[in-house]
């Protein structure tokens, strides 16, 4: 290269000053990186939306941390920013009061500090947004642009719903079909309610805590109503009332948004929505994000990545709603033509994260492959995600497939 | 250094300055302003400028924004679904209007930002937004409420704030990406409706001035609670 000269130097820096004069309102205008937006939040999440907070997490950090997924990175879906509470540190149970009432004979309202003195109880599952994976739907459904780091596995700790109503001598009416939960709308918040089935009260936890410490303000702190098996929206953060109820709410959180489309009194796994097309969401031609589909997700070898040959190893984890077991997940290097057995790490019905691993032989080049899991119900994936396409872009559970290089 | 090179700097440059502009605003056209007055109270407006939607879909989410409180005349909302259909629907938007000598824009043109939450003669709507005719000249009368009104409008206000004996709650957006001179343009729109003597139109410089400051909304309110207001 030729040697500047002082001319072209000056000439270059006022060429520079112009730029950053013209860029300036773009620049200014930054977005905001995930730790500015939340305190404690590893500034390599992926904003997605500043107001109300949505970060997603890299896939990369997601799978360096196989186990269980530290509150820094685990992804946040906020439908609502309550004042001060965007930070990864516990929020003050003092003062904090949840109603419960509805289909009850006695209704009544607890602070949340009592609930440290009823027996705790721990519980390990999948927290996924219903619009995980959107972005592998064609066309492109409105919301988010989730791609597979809308989900963590985490340890909630904290109090059985049913052990409370049980520790105040609570029954429920014949007809409390549905428990509807509440978020607080301190703040002038807008509302945010979500029904889920009944069924829903076996496993439900005011949980506390997560991952063993207090519970992230961001993530729902100090109380959040957890259902194990349910998608992320129904686990209902800063609960101030829980209502049971003979029918399913109908807030816009609970229709027309996070449902799928259905048909009536068919119980088919794929749905008859044409790509690109919108739907008349009702309480009965669709259905709510409840239960997590199954789904399982390819942890290494990583996208692009070149790995040494010929045995290579491919692992990942597995979930689903936590009724049956999983009981396989195959893994396929051609195609889909034939699969081959992955071990798990254990068989028994679960709400988290199954690991799952296996050692495959190829000869260096390129190569895709590609995993499903199944379940005890004999449910597992489609090849082709695209299948269960619907504007929203909700429940993908499509087989991963993942393009790599064995040296 | 060689002639390409330099071209090739310059044209890198500009484009990372394009891009960095182009992620957070609307691409120009009629009804832009609309929709970034009526989409711009609850969300972030980079979470509307990226959807890529047919003209149907954009009119169920209208509907749906309608069920979750969008208050829009009937004229507002097909101006909002056209410009949405047209430059962010599924085909490439039309090539942006040439670049005419600007007409250059005046304070009212620039307050229709503002006019979607505050009325388009400043009278408000509680309990949701609050009046901004009598209350900023308050605002003026006070110590530092000159400065504080420009740090309002340019980093928007977030918390709880008692106006004229009411209050509010909502979260006011910053509008940074308006430039300096329409910035200057429509805070003079707002004092036209009232202001202490002897009062100081503002400037763009002083504008520019701001902007060294980048502050958060939540620090915004603090300097507000700092004014003393009747």
């Amino acid at each position: 290269m030729e040697k500047v000269n002082r001319r072209t130097t000056l000439k270059l820096m006022g060429m520079g000053a112009a730029l950053l004069a013209a860029g300036g309102r773009g620049l200014a205008q930054q977005t905001p990186t995930a730790d500015q937006l939340v305190k404690g939040k590893n500034p390599k999440m992926i904003v997605l939306s500043q107001r109300p907070v949505v970060m997603e997490t890299p896939y990369d950090l997601l799978v360096s941390n196989p186990e269980r997924t530290p509150k820094e990175i685990l992804y946040i879906r906020n439908n609502v920013d309550l004042p001060g509470y965007n930070t990864v540190e516990g929020a003050n149970l003092e003062g904090w009061k949840v109603e419960v009432s509805g289909l009850v004979d006695k209704p009544f309202t607890f602070e949340a500090k009592e609930l440290l003195s009823l027996p705790q109880h721990e519980v390990t599952m999948v927290l996924q947004c219903s619009g995980n994976g959107r972005t592998l739907y064609n066309p492109r459904p409105s919301g988010n642009p989730w791609k597979r780091g809308g989900m963590g596995n985490v340890t909630f700790r904290g109090v059985r719903l049913k052990d409370l109503l049980a520790a105040k001598g609570v029954k429920l009416g014949e007809k409390a079909f549905y428990i509807t939960a509440h978020a607080s709308r301190q703040g002038n918040a807008p509302e945010f309610v979500r029904s889920v089935p009944i069924h829903a009260l076996e496993n439900a936890l005011l949980a506390l805590s997560m991952n063993g410490e207090p519970l992230p303000a961001v993530h729902g702190g100090p109380v959040r109503l957890v259902f194990p098996g349910y998608f992320g929206v129904n686990n209902v953060k800063w609960v101030e009332k829980i209502e049971f109820t003979e029918g399913e709410n109908t807030t816009t959180e609970q229709v027309p948004r996070y449902r799928v489309p259905t048909i009536p009194n068919a119980a088919i796994p794929f749905l008859p929505q044409e790509p690109g097309k919108t739907y008349p969401y009702t309480l009965q031609n669709s259905r709510p994000n409840w239960l997590v589909t199954l789904n399982s997700f390819i942890f290494a070898p990583l996208e692009g990545q070149t790995v040494e040959g010929p045995y290579v190893r491919v692992e990942g984890v597995a979930f689903n709603d936590g009724i049956v077991p999983i009981v396989s997940v195959e893994v396929s290097t051609n195609g889909g033509r034939t699969w081959h057995q992955a071990q798990l790490e254990r068989q028994e019905k679960s709400f988290g994260w199954i690991r799952w691993r296996t050692t495959v032989y190829l000869r260096s080049g390129e190569h895709e492959i590609m995993a499903r899991a199944w379940d005890a119900a004999g449910r597992s994936q489609p090849l082709d995600g695209n299948i269960a396409w619907n504007e929203r872009g909700y429940e993908y559970s499509g087989v991963m497939r993942v393009k790599f290089t064995v040296a | 250094m060689r002639k390409p090179l330099w071209i090739l700097t310059i044209a890198a440059a500009s484009l990372g300055g394009y891009l960095a502009l182009s992620q957070f605003t609307l691409p120009e056209g009629p009804g832009q302003e609309v929709v970034l007055a009526k989409c711009q109270a609850c969300h972030d407006i980079g979470f509307v400028a990226r959807e890529r939607l047919s003209r149907e879909r954009w009119d169920a989410i209208i509907n749906e924004m309608v069920i979750r409180g969008l208050q829009v005349t009937p004229e507002e909302r097909a101006t909002i679904l056209d410009y949405l259909a047209t430059y962010l629907g599924t085909e490439p938007p039309p090539a942006p209007p040439p670049a005419q000598a600007a007409a250059p824009k005046t304070g009212a043109q620039v307050y229709a930002n503002c006019q979607g939450c505050h009325g388009p003669q400043g009278e408000g709507n509680p309990p949701a937004f609050p009046p901004l005719k009598g209350h900023v000249e308050n605002l003026l009368k006070a110590e530092g409420g000159r400065a504080y009104l420009l740090l309002a409008v340019l980093y928007g206000v977030q918390g709880e704030v008692q106006i004229m004996g009411q209050n509010y709650t909502g979260i006011m957006p910053g509008f940074a990406w308006l430039s300096d001179d329409e910035l200057a343009l429509v805070l003079n729109h707002l004092v036209a409706w009232g202001a202490p003597e002897g009062f100081k139109p503002y400037t763009p410089e002083e504008v520019k001035a701001a902007r060294a400051k980048a502050l958060a909304p939540e620090e915004v309110l603090k300097l507000r609670q700092g004014l003393k207001l009747p």
